[in-house]
């Protein structure tokens, strides 16, 4: 039961909530203020800090990505001006090498001061539209080092004394591609930090000093004890896995792996990624403080109810080699860290749902970005445009439910997605698709959700270039206990005149684009959960009627064939007895299929008899997709994580005909 | 003789009926379980309050039936036909979740699912040019389907439509042939505004209402009829004003928050009543609280509204926040010992401890009677309060596990519950650019009066008001409303290249469609107000802030000094060097309803006795002997210095030592915090 708090009840949980309220009214301000869209659409987050820079309070809000990064920043702020902090200044920082995300999160802090000394620090990191770099929006696939991606942020002084610095500032615009926002944002961050001192300074005068500098240090005390007496809660064990990116495009083929060991002990977890790759030769690495984060949101979304702060990342704690792709060191190139970022919540989600089965999850569908520019036709003065573009997808299915729909990607929930009419005023752009995609979702007991399907025809643009920043080409979304992969994510693009879809993949940059290309891509679906051989086949049904699941995949999938009666009507009905044949010989096939020679499944791809969806699902083989060419060390590694994810729970059947159901 | 002013305010749990007399302007009250189909509650409740419908010059109405009916989905077969390609634009939404971390907790599915949403042949650009006709041949295609699916509402929603109806109106036409009697809902009528989730969902929504909505109007309406009512029914909508049944049919989606804007009406009216122009209403019910603010006399309002997370519905709706804090709601110990409060609640069954239903977890109202603070019986004796139970619940839940007395214990309860409170306030007032110092709260609901001093004090507002029957005010916030309707354009253009004569003219075209609604409605023009504004932002912001216009336009100047000034109040900060656009132009058309004049009481001086006296603690610390009043018995003019307790049928007043009440004309009781 309740230990004795340094602070009496009452007060305790007033500060805790104000400071909580404190770090949200930032939010709604900066929601309401704001520049750059990306920002707009809630790639944002807000923290109040203690004199050490620890965290006290994050927003309740917050894009997850930022999740414990924002003490690394503020930290280092403090170090660089250490002895000579002001009321009334306010310091930026994006430094990723320091433990910031991307050089595009930039993070404003100001210090608070109580009678004469420093008492709080309040932080408004926020994804700005550009940072310069080599391309719009800096996200430049190509780079491998730093010095293409755009402006690193050391720690610099914006206002000083309440005065904005604006030769500090004027620097910082003119070397990114949208000036006039980025000042705009400076005010609306500079603004959001004050809303949060205001806070900080009522409750000083209201409890004092010294009660609310206890209070700053007891909420995370709080949340420490919580998350202990949980995790001591759990009986001490270790469990392993690993995920991959695709590839790394300075190599061979054959996918990087991300492997995580999580032991816990007493009331301690560690996450240990030794044998994991080193760095790659693209943007996709993260540095120590993006890797923290991805541990911190992955392990949180465990412990959904807790507030965060510095007492929950002082639960765990990482090892991580030096240098290797989870521990990206100066100059290597990191805009590209989502990529490791997901893939290791994702990891830790598969770890957790053995830890706690009743918050079990599949793999959710990757992340994506597509970064088209150039000079808008539409306008005699061709301004220049910049289209940014980002999906949601589907998540994987859970322990008694399917997948949630077309919801954003893993590494923010908060982050919107935008709306068509806004980008067709903005941009040359129509689009003449934006849908479900039926069978997007990984099949499963449980299924995962669905994902969707974009399609847009570029219209009167000049000198136009399209990049497309993805992941889980080939490392395919996966299923657990026993669930079955999606698809494979990947852009294809139809030239102007041309009857056939040219593949471009999953990631590229600088491809030329002009009017009338038409260029589409998917999400998958979430990752499968159960076996789907046990999905009960009323539900198949249901997703049949809603073109989620298409009759002739719901045979091959699940085993479930549907009599189509008047589809205007939605009128389907399950054929038991064919479905328990079907299911049955599934249960008989399916080790054969699995044990297929993947230059068999290769060839019968390119001959058009086995297509994406079964190579993937039925045989567990990854090709080149555009030219069907088998990747035998991808296959290889692909198969053995299937093996284990899914095969190896594959029960014999026995108990688990439709009769059961 | 027509003389009766009736407002009905339909709850989950209660149908209030306020009855005002125009002639003497008293008010009585009659309260009466609600029942499963709302209109024999509300019939039974006339008849026991013995209304004579002949003699009711005016009937309004609030009502959760549109509420319930999209949370319960209990909503008639509905259909949406979209521009191909764009089939699900309801359900990838914006793709976000209101719980970020909740892995296991979604997002609603949409009001019409996808096997009912169905696609045509047709597009319109951005800049409004049809792309691609509506192909006809397609378009009688799904009309034929739906028939045959017997759908009873369909939303029209194609891309871009905001900027061109045309495709819209003729899908429309081709339904009706095909369909006639369903009703179709299409969104450049229901809401012309950019952005296709917000408009699409805000026309399914409207389109599956509609039918439920005019259903449930039309029978009531016609049991009002045969009852001798002669005049139209009057329905209060989200954006706090009433509209006719006329109107009904096809802006269903207005009635989608009917029952929450009365109570932010009525307080806005009771603080003008009293003489402030600005005021926070503080409504304070069993399991959650109700926060609203009113500026200069006028009530805010927002455009971002649902019933659901995720389903927008886009009209202008009175600004409302509610949180988990009852009179109800549970206070516990977490597992890292921590005291908390909420937003579990006991709810009306098992109730608090001292009902004696089985709960044993201490509730604020527990708390109260731990303290004193409340008796030991609520609504007249129906309820008998245990304050044996109640201490027991205190002792366990919050006394012993933090080593307190069990009056320290509630006091802590009660405290935190304040604060949380509080927070809310803050939320609505501080972080809006409001000063609370320069408001008045009007405490009511069930429990607001309770806790009313508390939360002023905590947030330095000086005054607190409680009305005459706190427990049914939002009663009488429904008969304190003008007809009102909200219309609004997407108008996106940058304030430097604005031409005032062509923003005059998308006024013109607003207002004609506004004077013919209220003509509709039987509303006559010497009774319309028409009240302007404009939606305008820094050019590359992202969200915009009304600003209010004249009529005519006048100088583009003079709104872009105002939006400045709007800017730094709500911000805190302005960009004098930085371009502004429009965005949206909004026009409230206000038909104004002659308002009864409440009764005047005169100050008799009589010196009220206390009916009781008992030991109450206004902190964890001695209790203080305090006078306990029956309300009815303190008249105007009376002057009463804390501490005491007020008791009536629905609420319990408390007014702590060191503040000072007066009972005004109106039988209000305001509470000086501090002067």
């Amino acid at each position: 039961m309740a230990e004795p708090l340094p602070l009496d009840p009452v007060t305790f949980e007033v500060l805790k909530n104000s400071f909580i309220t404190s770090v949200d009214q930032m939010g709604e301000q900066i929601l309401r203020t704001c520049y750059s869209f990306v920002i707009y659409n809630r790639d944002f987050s807000s923290a109040l800090h203690d004199a050490e820079g620890n965290s006290a309070a994050q927003g309740n809000q917050d894009i997850a990505v930022h999740v414990g990064t924002l003490h690394f920043t503020c930290k280092d702020v403090m170090r660089a001006f250490e002895g000579d902090m002001h009321p009334g200044d306010v310091y930026a920082i994006n430094d990723p090498y320091v433990g910031g995300t991307h050089f595009c999160d930039v993070r404003l802090i100001r210090p608070i001061f109580a009678d004469g000394k420093i008492i709080a620090f309040s932080q408004s990191n926020g994804h700005w539209s550009d940072v310069g770099g080599s391309v719009p929006g800096s996200f430049d696939v190509a780079a491998r080092e730093m010095f293409r991606e755009g402006l690193r942020i050391t720690p610099i002084r914006l206002f000083s004394q309440g005065k904005l610095c604006k030769d500090v500032a004027n620097l910082l615009a003119a070397n990114t591609r949208d000036p006039a926002s980025i000042i705009g944002d400076i005010q609306a961050q500079a603004e959001a930090t004050q809303v949060c001192e205001r806070e900080i300074l009522r409750l000083v005068d209201k409890y004092g000093r010294d009660t609310v500098e206890t209070g700053l240090a007891a909420v995370q005390d709080y949340v420490e004890r919580a998350v202990r007496q949980r995790l001591a809660a759990i009986p001490d064990g270790e469990w392993e896995t690993q995920d991959f990116i695709d590839r790394d495009p300075a190599s061979g083929e054959g996918m990087i792996p991300i492997k995580v060991k999580l032991t816990i002990k007493g009331d301690k977890a560690i996450y240990d990624f030794t044998g994991s790759h080193p760095t790659i030769g693209s943007i996709y690495n993260s540095a120590f403080g993006a890797t923290f984060s991805a541990v911190a949101a992955g392990m949180k979304t465990f412990f959904p109810d807790l507030p965060l702060n510095s007492g929950f990342y002082r639960a765990f704690e990482i090892i991580a080699p030096e240098g290797s792709i989870v521990d990206a060191k100066w100059p290597v190139a990191v805009t590209g860290f989502l990529m490791p970022f997901e893939k290791i919540m994702n990891a830790i989600y598969e770890m957790w749902s053995k830890i706690m089965p009743e918050r079990a999850i599949a793999c959710a569908f990757n992340l994506e970005y597509l970064l088209t520019g150039g000079l808008d036709g539409r306008r005699a003065s061709k301004p220049i445009f910049m289209f940014y573009d980002w999906l949601p997808g589907g998540w994987g299915g859970r322990n008694g439910k399917d997948g949630c729909n077309v919801t954003t990607a893993c590494f923010g929930t908060g982050l919107m997605s935008q709306p068509v009419e806004g980008q067709e005023r903005a941009n040359p752009i129509l689009t003449t698709e934006y849908e479900i995609l039926t069978d997007s979702p990984g099949p499963g007991k449980w299924r995962g959700g669905a994902g969707v399907r974009k399609t847009s025809v570029m219209l009167e643009a000049e000198k136009t270039v399209i990049s497309y920043i993805c992941d889980r080409e080939r490392a395919v979304v996966w299923g657990i206990e026993g669930g079955l992969p999606s698809m494979p994510h990947g852009l294809a693009i139809t030239r102007a005149g041309a009857d056939k879809e040219e593949w471009l993949g999953s990631v590229f940059s600088d491809v030329p684009i002009g009017p009338g290309d038409v260029f589409s891509r998917p999400t998958a679906g979430g990752g499968g959960f159960g076996d789907p051989l046990e999905r009960v086949p009323a539900l198949v049904l249901e997703d049949v009627k809603d073109d989620y699941v298409s009759v002739e995949r719901a045979a091959k999938d699940y085993g479930v064939v549907i009599r189509v009666i008047d589809a205007e009507l939605c009128d389907y009905a399950v054929e038991e007895a064919a479905t328990k044949a079907l299911r049955d010989d599934i249960r008989a096939e399916r080790g054969v299929w699995l044990a297929t020679d993947p230059e068999e499944v290769a060839a019968g791809y390119r001959a058009g008899t086995i297509d994406k969806l079964d190579a993937v699902r039925r045989y567990a083989v990854i090709l080149d997709w555009d030219t069907g060419t088998l990747l035998a060390q991808t296959t290889s590694q692909f198969r053995e994580m299937f093996q284990l994810r899914s095969a190896a729970k594959w029960g014999a059947g026995a108990t688990t005909g439709i009769a059961a159901q | 003789m027509q003389n009766l002013r009736v407002a009905v305010d339909v709850g989950g749990t209660f149908t209030d009926i306020c009855i005002m007399d125009e002639a003497s302007g008293l008010i009585r009250i009659e309260k009466t379980a609600s029942s499963p189909d709302p209109i024999d509650g509300i019939m039974a409740g006339l008849d026991k309050a013995a209304v004579d419908l002949g003699e009711v010059a005016l009937f309004s109405h609030g009502t959760t039936v549109a509420t319930n009916a999209l949370i319960t989905r209990r909503l008639p077969r509905t259909a949406m036909v979209s521009t191909r390609g764009f089939r699900d634009v309801i359900e990838i939404r914006r793709a976000n979740k209101e719980e970020l971390w909740d892995t296991y907790k979604d997002v609603v599915r949409p009001y019409v699912p996808r096997r009912d949403r169905l696609v045509v042949s047709e597009r319109i650009d951005a800049q409004g040019k049809v792309v691609t006709p509506l192909d006809e041949a397609d378009a009688r295609e799904v009309a034929r389907i739906l028939k045959r699916r017997q759908v009873a509402a369909v939303a029209v929603c194609f891309m871009n439509a905001y900027m061109n109806g045309a495709n819209e109106r003729r899908m429309k036409e081709i339904l009706e042939e095909v369909m006639p009697g369903v009703p179709v809902s299409i969104s450049s009528q229901v809401l012309p505004e950019i952005f296709e989730h917000e408009r699409f969902s805000t026309t399914v929504a409207n389109a599956a209402l509609s039918p439920v909505v005019v259903n449930y109007t039309s029978r009531l309406g016609e049991r009002l009829k045969q009852e001798g009512y002669k005049r139209d029914l009057l329905l209060l909508h989200t954006g706090g004003g009433v509209m006719t049944p006329a109107s009904v049919k096809d802006f269903a989606a207005r009635l989608a928050g009917s029952g929450i804007a009365a109570g932010a009406i009525a307080s806005r009216h009771i603080a003008m009543l009293c003489g402030f122009r600005n005021s926070i209403g503080l409504d304070m019910g069993g399991t959650s609280t109700d926060v609203s603010l009113a500026y200069e006399g006028q009530s805010r309002v927002t455009k971002d509204w649902f019933v659901e997370f995720g389903y927008p519905i886009r009209f202008s709706s009175i600004e409302v926040l509610t949180i988990g804090a009852g009179g109800g709601s549970l206070a516990w110990t977490d597992e890292a010992g921590s005291l908390r409060n909420g937003p579990q609640s006991a709810g009306a069954n098992p109730g608090p401890a001292c009902y004696g239903n089985g709960n044993r977890q201490p509730t604020n109202t527990d708390a109260n009677v731990v303290l004193g603070r409340l008796g030991t019986s609520l609504a007249g004796g129906k309820i008998m309060l245990d304050p044996k139970l109640a201490t027991e619940a205190v002792e366990e839940g919050v006394a012993k596990p933090f080593g307190l007395t069990v009056h320290a214990a509630a006091d802590a309860i009660v405290r935190v519950a304040n604060a949380n409170m509080s927070d809310a306030v803050r939320l609505i007032s501080i972080s809006r650019g409001y000063d609370p110092r320069d408001f008045a709260l009007v405490a009511f609901g069930g429990a607001g009066a309770l806790h009313g001093v508390d939360v002023a004090r905590e947030l330095a507002i000086p005054a607190v008001i409680v009305p005459p029957n706190p427990g049914v005010t939002s009663a009488l916030g429904c008969l304190l409303v003008d007809v009102q309707h909200d219309f609004s354009e997407s108008y996106l253009v940058e304030a430097a290249d604005a031409d005032p004569a062509a923003i005059e003219a998308a006024f013109a075209r607003l207002e004609g469609e506004a004077l013919e609604r209220l003509a509709h409605e039987g509303v006559a023009p010497a009774d319309t107000v028409l009240q302007r504004s404009i939606d305008m932002m820094y050019q590359g912001q992202w969200r915009s802030l009304a600003v209010s216009a004249p009529s005519p336009i006048g100088a583009i100047a003079d709104l872009i000094e105002a939006f400045h000034q709007n800017h730094e109040r709500e911000y805190n900060f302005r960009r004098d060097d930085a371009p502004v656009s429009l965005f949206r132009l909004n026009l409230k058309a206000v038909g104004v309803v002659p308002k009864a004049e409440l009764a005047v009481h005169e100050a008799t001086g009589e010196v009220p006795v206390p009916v009781s006296r008992r030991p109450v603690w206004f902190d964890g610390g001695t209790a203080l002997d305090t006078p306990v009043y029956e309300r009815s018995d303190l008249p105007a003019g009376l002057v009463l210095a804390g501490p005491a307790v007020v008791e009536q049928l629905d609420s319990t007043v408390l007014i702590p030592p060191g503040t000072r009440a007066e009972v005004d004309q109106y039988l209000n009781i305001i509470i000086r915090v501090r002067d």
